[in-house]
């Protein structure tokens, strides 16, 4: 039996809720057949979500279910189950976590798996995965799948955004990469079509794609309630709150969620509650997937004084307004630019001010609207896609910003042989310290 | 230096292995611009077309990596921080240029690296796309109208597709040639080791396209002029693995006692398989070319029906090889930290498998300090098909 080691308790009300959420995002997997609705594994921020949601597709999320296994530390079967089978320890274990669940559920006969966290995923009808927008995972994973769900029909699309270069305008090639996009997604619709027997309903999928767009809208009004002093909510309990915009976007549920968030946190402002008492230090989590098994290490910043009222990792989003989005008639489009837009948003920043780049801009950019004295980062081995050029990040930002103090945290988003607790609560000391004098220099 | 100017075909391909990058640092002396790039998946026909020297980068195994580390995650590929390694320490300090195709994440991920501490004149990130269906060749063949901008302007000269015709048919002529050398090593024992083999593709890789050819050439006349040696009883094994450019691997397998006689790796045959289509128009069949006739496991291949059926399309070129080289064992050799690659582990050795012909899967570090312990296993792989 795995060790279960009790997670981070939350500081607002309504990031209590998101076991519920997440549980049943899991048991709809498992309804799924009774409902007669296919399930599709999907990955997230690929851009297809409203495409499922309109098409009645009920989404199984690996990133979700090896979050919970890592949290409820009870990966560790399903990783060397993937292991037994050459799959390697340096590979992203939110992958290898859920393909070896995969393994074992096949042994099983393809139904539930008695000890699997929460239920686990029921098996699959499809694959929808996605190239470029985020990481190789996204694209050899489902094939990787395929291996053991041999029926399964596997789609790929893509959702590729203009790379960063200084000496490049990428507004002029915005054009070429939306149009492709919006293919790809019609390459999606047309998959979708295809293995559900039913017509997409364009009417509705319109409707959701606003849904969503007001659901981006509210997330950011919401979590910009966090500037406030005493911050009410930090980045311990949004690693939760990040649920239902990154798991459930184009549902009614996703947008109330926020609404209730929204209004706690309007209430906790008035009541001056905040995250530590007193709070001495804002920190800002400026990229990095969170080690889920150690959720609690938020608590011990907490204890010491420090919170997140803001980080990267999670705010998949923007305000739409702020991104100047292009009127089209069709939902592919604009969801096609909606992403674009989002991934090269601070691009423009990046190229004013020389040597910068765009993800050290939005750092720039929230230290100065949340005033936070620190940044952490946190180095998961097995994701390059996050964590590979965060070394970058952190040189560049006190090249053209400022020797603001800076920790870089390292370990694995599901693999928990590579933390140490002691250690890691160690380096958090070191850098408290070093916050500490800085505040004082700058004051 | 009479000696070297009367050097041929395998000496030469010796001492372009062992000193990489000599023959680029004359020409660059003589006033030719060089332009480094990484992976297969550059479109080489397009250098070559802007008349720069393209020059593939590699990585050094035998060197421990001492400064790549302060700029580079050690969970980006191994390969990758190697080649990174090197460059940060000035051994490629006579390229102009360079070119990263988007191949993987770990080059994806790292090219602002790249871009921004080599602080090259000309720097390019080419963002291929991973799936391969038709929207993706028409943003292909855009993302190479804009790598064509970006030279004509780095270079001041235009490019015509008359220059791209004339560099497609240099390189097809150079994979024509480089397969006529893979030719001589299907008989048994091959005329060609492993280890020369290998010296060749590196040596290979660091010439302008013309050079190369003239170097393949020589090589081809001197080692179809040996003596056809008695029916060789050694076992004879193919390599599968991405970035494999040092002779060690190789060497470790053919002081195993095996006879290397394929491999399907990034240096080699996948650079010289497929020839780019003539009867088409130019950035259309690159196009083609580059995303669906490369066999790399970052290029998506689905073929919309049975598993069986998408394994037959990703992995039947190894199949093919097999039969065609009669291939008695296949060595799938992948780095650490390489998901594109490692997430096909378990299909490309069941597929292999299943033909009747045995794999050793060995994960590496890409360094020499593990090639001992990979030469224990190789031995036992060996003893176990004997
Ligand atoms: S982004 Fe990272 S953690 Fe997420 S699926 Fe990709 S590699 Fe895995
Ligand atoms: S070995 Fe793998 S990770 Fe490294 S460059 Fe090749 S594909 Fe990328």
């Amino acid at each position: 039996m795995a060790e279960e080691k009790k997670g981070r308790a939350v500081a607002t009300k309504t990031a209590a809720s998101i076991p519920k959420f997440v549980r049943g995002n899991l048991a709809a997997t498992l309804k799924a057949k009774e409902e007669g609705k296919k399930v599709a594994y999907a990955y997230i921020a690929d851009g297809q979500d409203e495409i499922m949601r309109a098409m009645d597709i009920v989404p199984a999320w690996g990133e979700s279910f090896a979050g919970v296994c890592a949290a409820k530390r009870d990966a560790e079967k399903y990783l060397q189950k993937a292991e037994s089978d050459n799959f390697s320890r340096s590979l992203c274990t939110y992958a290898t976590c859920t393909i070896g669940f995969d393994m074992v559920r096949e042994e099983l006969g393809g139904g539930a798996v008695p000890d699997a966290p929460w239920g686990g995923m029921g098996r699959p009808d499809m694959i929808l995965g996605s190239a470029q927008l985020l990481c190789d995972p996204r694209f050899k994973w489902p094939q990787a799948t395929q291996h053991y769900l041999r029926d399964v029909p596997v789609f790929v699309g893509s959702m590729y955004y203009p790379p960063f270069d200084p000496k490049m305008d990428h507004h002029e090639q915005e054009k070429f990469y939306v149009k492709y996009a919006t293919e790809e997604l019609r390459e999606c619709v047309k998959f979708c079509e295809k293995h559900t027997g039913k017509k997409m309903d364009w009417d509705r999928l319109a409707q959701i794609v606003e849904l969503s767009d007001r659901t981006w809208d509210l997330f950011i009004d919401t979590y910009e309630l966090r500037k406030a002093f005493p911050t009410p909510m930090d980045t311990g309990d949004a690693m939760n709150t990040m649920v239902p915009l990154t798991f459930n976007l184009g549902t009614q549920e996703a947008y109330d969620f926020y609404k209730q968030l929204y209004d706690e946190l309007q209430q906790k402002i008035a009541n001056g509650e905040g995250v530590a008492d007193p709070e001495k230090y804002r920190l800002i989590w400026a990229a990095g997937l969170p080690s889920w098994f150690a959720l609690g290490d938020f608590q011990y910043f907490n204890s010491k004084g420090a919170v997140f009222p803001v980080e990267v990792t999670y705010r998949g989003c923007e305000k739409i307004e702020r991104l100047e989005l292009p009127k089209t008639n069709d939902p592919l489009e604009h969801i096609a630019w909606r992403w674009v837009r989002y991934w090269t948003h601070w691009y423009d920043k990046a190229r004013k001010r020389p040597g910068s780049l765009p993800k050290v801009e939005r750092i720039i950019e929230y230290i100065e609207e949340y005033k936070c004295d620190g940044v952490v980062f946190h180095s998961a081995f097995s994701c390059r896609s996050w964590h590979a050029g965060i070394i970058h990040q952190a040189e560049t930002l006190k090249k053209v910003y400022r020797e603001i103090p800076i920790l870089i945290l390292e370990g694995d988003i599901v693999d928990i042989s590579s933390y140490n607790e002691a250690d890691t609560h160690n380096r958090i000391d070191a850098f408290i310290e070093a916050v500490d004098s800085y505040k004082k220099r700058m004051n | 230096m009479a000696e070297l100017r009367d050097e041929k075909g395998l000496a030469k391909a010796e001492r372009y292995y062992t000193d990489y990058g000599v023959r680029a640092r004359e020409l660059k002396a003589e006033g030719k611009k060089i332009i480094g790039y990484i992976s297969a998946l550059c479109p080489v026909e397009v250098l070559t077309a802007a008349g720069v020297v393209p020059f593939r980068l590699k990585g050094n195994v035998n060197e421990a990596i001492t400064k790549g580390d302060a700029y580079m995650e050690t969970i980006v590929c191994p390969f990758v921080r190697s080649v990174f390694d090197s460059a940060i320490k000035g051994k490629f300090n006579f390229i102009d240029g360079m070119v990263l195709p988007h191949q993987c994440d770990s080059l994806d991920r790292t090219s602002d690296v790249w871009r921004d501490y080599l602080n090259l004149p000309y720097f390019h990130f080419l963002n291929a796309p991973h799936v391969t269906d038709d929207p993706s060749i028409e943003f292909m063949k855009e993302l190479l109208k804009l790598f064509i901008k970006t030279l004509e302007e780095y270079t001041g000269k235009k490019i015509t597709d008359e220059d791209l015709k004339q560099a497609i048919a240099k390189h097809n002529e150079n994979r024509r040639l480089m397969r006529g050398l893979y030719e001589l090593r299907k008989v048994n024992p091959p005329l060609i080791s492993g280890v020369e083999m290998i010296k060749v593709l590196i040596a290979a890789m660091g010439l302008p396209v013309d050079e190369s050819n003239k170097l393949i050439t020589e090589v081809i006349d001197e080692v179809k002029a040996r003596a056809i040696p008695s029916n060789g009883l050694k076992k004879r094994i193919m390599i599968i693995g991405d970035q494999i450019d040092s002779v060690d691997i190789m060497d470790a397998i053919e002081g195993a006692g095996a006879y290397l006689v394929m491999d399907d790796i990034s240096v080699g045959s996948k650079m010289y398989w497929q020839d780019i289509d003539t009867d088409k128009e130019p950035l259309q069949a690159i196009a083609e070319r580059y995303l669906r006739k490369l066999k790399i496991p970052t290029n998506f291949v689905d073929t919309g029906g049975t598993y069986e059926d998408n394994l037959n399309a990703r992995f039947g070129h190894m199949r093919r090889y097999i039969e065609e080289f009669k291939v008695d064992g296949a060595i799938l050799f992948i780095y650490k930290y390489c998901d594109p690659y490692g997430f096909e582990v378990p299909a490309i050795k069941s597929y292999i498998e299943s033909a009747g012909v045995p794999v050793l899967y060995l994960e590496d570090e890409y360094s020499t300090s593990t090639i001992a312990r990979m030469k224990t296993r190789i031995e036992a792989f060996l003893e176990m098909m004997a």
